[in-house]
């Protein structure tokens, strides 16, 4: 009975396609897109900030069409790939939030800031794709996102059930459906024929010993996600900061040095991840901001 | 069997239309509105476009647009809806770039007859590499014979991929595949980034491709299209050869040879001064430079800088 009703939600999950995102950075974009002298990597900067678009650049290139299933974990390679005008209408059909609420706002901010650990620690432990690790960190959450659009009404039991019993949201999410966001996610991004190097540290986030292949890379995103949690950037739904995992911890063999450098270095780096957000919710909010439906 | 878009709802006035066109095997998925129309030319393009002229404001135009600026896309068939009053004011063909039209009212026999036409008429004029979908060897001749006779300097640029056959061998040929249709993608979308007018892109076959650009633009799309492809290539080489520089493979004599990993080398010929007259010439002065290009390691491109031609 319990998975048949599991079942039933990823099936419902499967269809998911057209996530939505702040409007904001859609109507930054949609100008870049129209300004002759904008380049792809200058939209590519743009896009890689955001954990939707960004999802949604690597399902394209990987797509079968485009040609390169399971291949493409890069946002940088997947632009080159495939060109300016496919980014445009990428743009052009992307959907935003129909009513911008906070903690999608916060939800977007703990992605972004959670790719900047990854970033920062990937490159402090020698990983030797920290592109790779920092994309998987910016979309690790992806599966929230899908569970509130496409499950609106479980979204809201799981809503009220963590205020009423004051447990997680991931523990809410496991009572209600049966799976959590991070089970969610990887089944997604499988859908969408992401390379298994993202698909697995999506799954494992929070209990990275699961993980088989990937284990380095989702242990860094288990400690991103509660680093960023603990510095208070952004916010991921639930105000408990989940559990370091011991051994996961064991498995980066960071020192108390190496702590205190990537918190400085994470610090630096949030300025900008701040301004930028600052820009986005101004951006949505100017009165000739191309409002699109 | 093909997959028909159709952009606006004025042929499905008759609504036999539909039946007789998905009686003959044609799935019909009917759009409305515009941003779902691009959304299904991003994630699973059609192979017709049936558009009605005035679709979703400018609409029409936006999709047309979307559909050309994309060189995998161009061979998709557009069919334009229009109206009696329409033809009575006349077209403007540059505004509307597609390949046949209907007029209201369409009988649904009009409709499935332009289709098949439509189909007919791409499979007739289809050069193109089956894996890339660029233009071959004939519309890469015209091509050359054009920008010789251009008044604009152009640049014939030979591109060639170092090291492919041990790549090949070594990886196996669906890798390989994958190889020659990441370096089409890295050469369409830097031409088109940086030199989209009178460009043209063409695949003479396995790992050598043409593109040619005018002249002035040739330089800076050599060296974004090596430094793009650089970005891309460790995404096609495991990561352990990555490391190692290369990877072991036996050479033609059949011994073991250690390659460099995979590269680009672009020989550029310029068109300018009237020093060519026939596109073999070209091609002569092409294979020269070739070699010259790939004895040099790693990726590059060279110009050649002789102001007049040297016959072989």
């Amino acid at each position: 009975m319990e998975d048949a009703k599991r079942q039933g939600f990823k099936a419902a999950l499967r269809e998911t396609k057209n996530l939505p995102t702040l409007p904001g950075i859609v109507v930054k974009l949609t100008r870049m897109a129209d300004d002759p002298d904008s380049t792809t990597e200058q939209m590519g900067r743009v896009l890689s900030k955001d954990h939707i678009l960004a999802a949604k650049l690597l399902m394209l290139v990987n797509s079968a069409f485009y040609g390169f299933p399971q291949r493409i974990s890069s946002l940088s390679s997947a632009m080159i790939l495939l060109g300016f005008n496919v980014v445009k209408s990428l743009i052009i059909s992307a959907s935003i939030f129909e009513m911008m609420e906070k903690q999608d706002v916060e939800l977007w901010e703990h992605s972004l800031g959670c790719a900047v650990v990854c970033n920062v620690v990937a490159k402090r432990i020698g990983v030797e794709e920290p592109e790779e690790v920092s994309t998987a960190g910016l979309i690790h959450d992806i599966g929230k996102v899908a569970i509130k659009m496409e499950l609106p009404q479980e979204y809201a039991k799981i809503t009220r059930l963590m205020q009423e019993r004051k447990i997680t949201m991931r523990q809410a999410e496991l009572e209600v459906l049966g799976l959590d966001h991070a089970e969610a996610g990887a089944w997604l991004t499988k859908i969408w024929n992401l390379p298994p190097r993202l698909i697995e540290p999506i799954g494992c986030h929070h209990d990275p010993l699961q993980a088989k292949a990937e284990q380095l890379s989702s242990a860094i995103i288990h400690f991103s996600d509660i680093l960023i949690r603990g510095m208070g950037y952004g916010h991921a739904g639930d105000d408990k900061v989940p559990k370091l995992d011991k051994q996961a911890w064991e498995l980066l063999g960071l020192s108390q040095e190496d702590i205190d450098q990537v918190i400085d270095e994470v610090e630096e780096k949030l300025w900008e991840v701040k301004g930028f957000s600052l820009e986005i919710q101004a951006e949505a909010e100017a009165p000739d901001s191309a409002a699109k439906s | 069997m093909a997959r028909i878009l159709v952009a606006g709802s004025v042929i499905f006035d008759c609504p036999e239309t539909r039946v007789v066109l998905e009686a003959k095997g044609y799935q019909v998925i009917p759009c409305r509105d515009v941003h779902a129309a691009i959304a299904y030319f991003l994630e699973d393009p059609p192979d017709i476009l049936i558009l009605e002229k005035g679709f979703a404001g400018n609409g029409d135009k936006d999709l047309i647009r979307m559909v050309s600026a994309c060189l995998q896309k161009t061979n998709i068939p557009i069919l334009l809806v229009v109206q009696q009053e329409d033809m009575k004011d006349g077209i403007d063909w540059q505004e509307f770039p597609v390949d046949d039209l209907l007029c209201c009212p369409v009988m649904p026999e009009t409709v499935l007859t332009r289709v098949q036409l439509a189909e007919a008429r791409m499979n007739r004029v289809f050069d193109n590499n089956p894996l890339s979908k660029l233009p071959g060897n004939t519309s890469i001749l015209n091509a050359i014979q054009k920008a010789l006779d251009s008044e604009v300097s152009m640049a014939v640029c030979y591109v060639d991929i170092d090291n492919f056959k041990p790549y090949n061998d070594h990886y196996g040929f669906a890798r390989g595949d994958d190889v020659i249709l990441m370096v089409a993608r890295v050469l369409v979308n830097v031409v088109d980034e940086i030199a989209r007018e009178h460009s043209f892109v063409g695949h003479v076959g396995g790992d050598d491709y043409v593109f040619i650009v005018s002249e002035d633009k040739a330089v800076a799309v050599c060296e974004k299209v090596l430094e793009n492809f650089v970005v891309v290539r460790n995404m096609f080489i495991e990561p352990e050869d990555v490391k190692k520089g290369g990877f072991v493979e036996k050479d033609r004599q059949g011994r073991e040879t250690s390659f460099g990993l995979l590269s680009i080398s672009i020989a550029v010929i310029p068109t300018g001064h009237g020093k060519f007259d026939h596109f073999g010439q070209v091609s002569a002065a092409a294979s020269q430079m070739k070699h010259k290009v790939k004895a040099l390691d790693g990726n590059n491109y060279l110009v050649d800088q002789r102001d007049f031609y040297s016959p072989p």
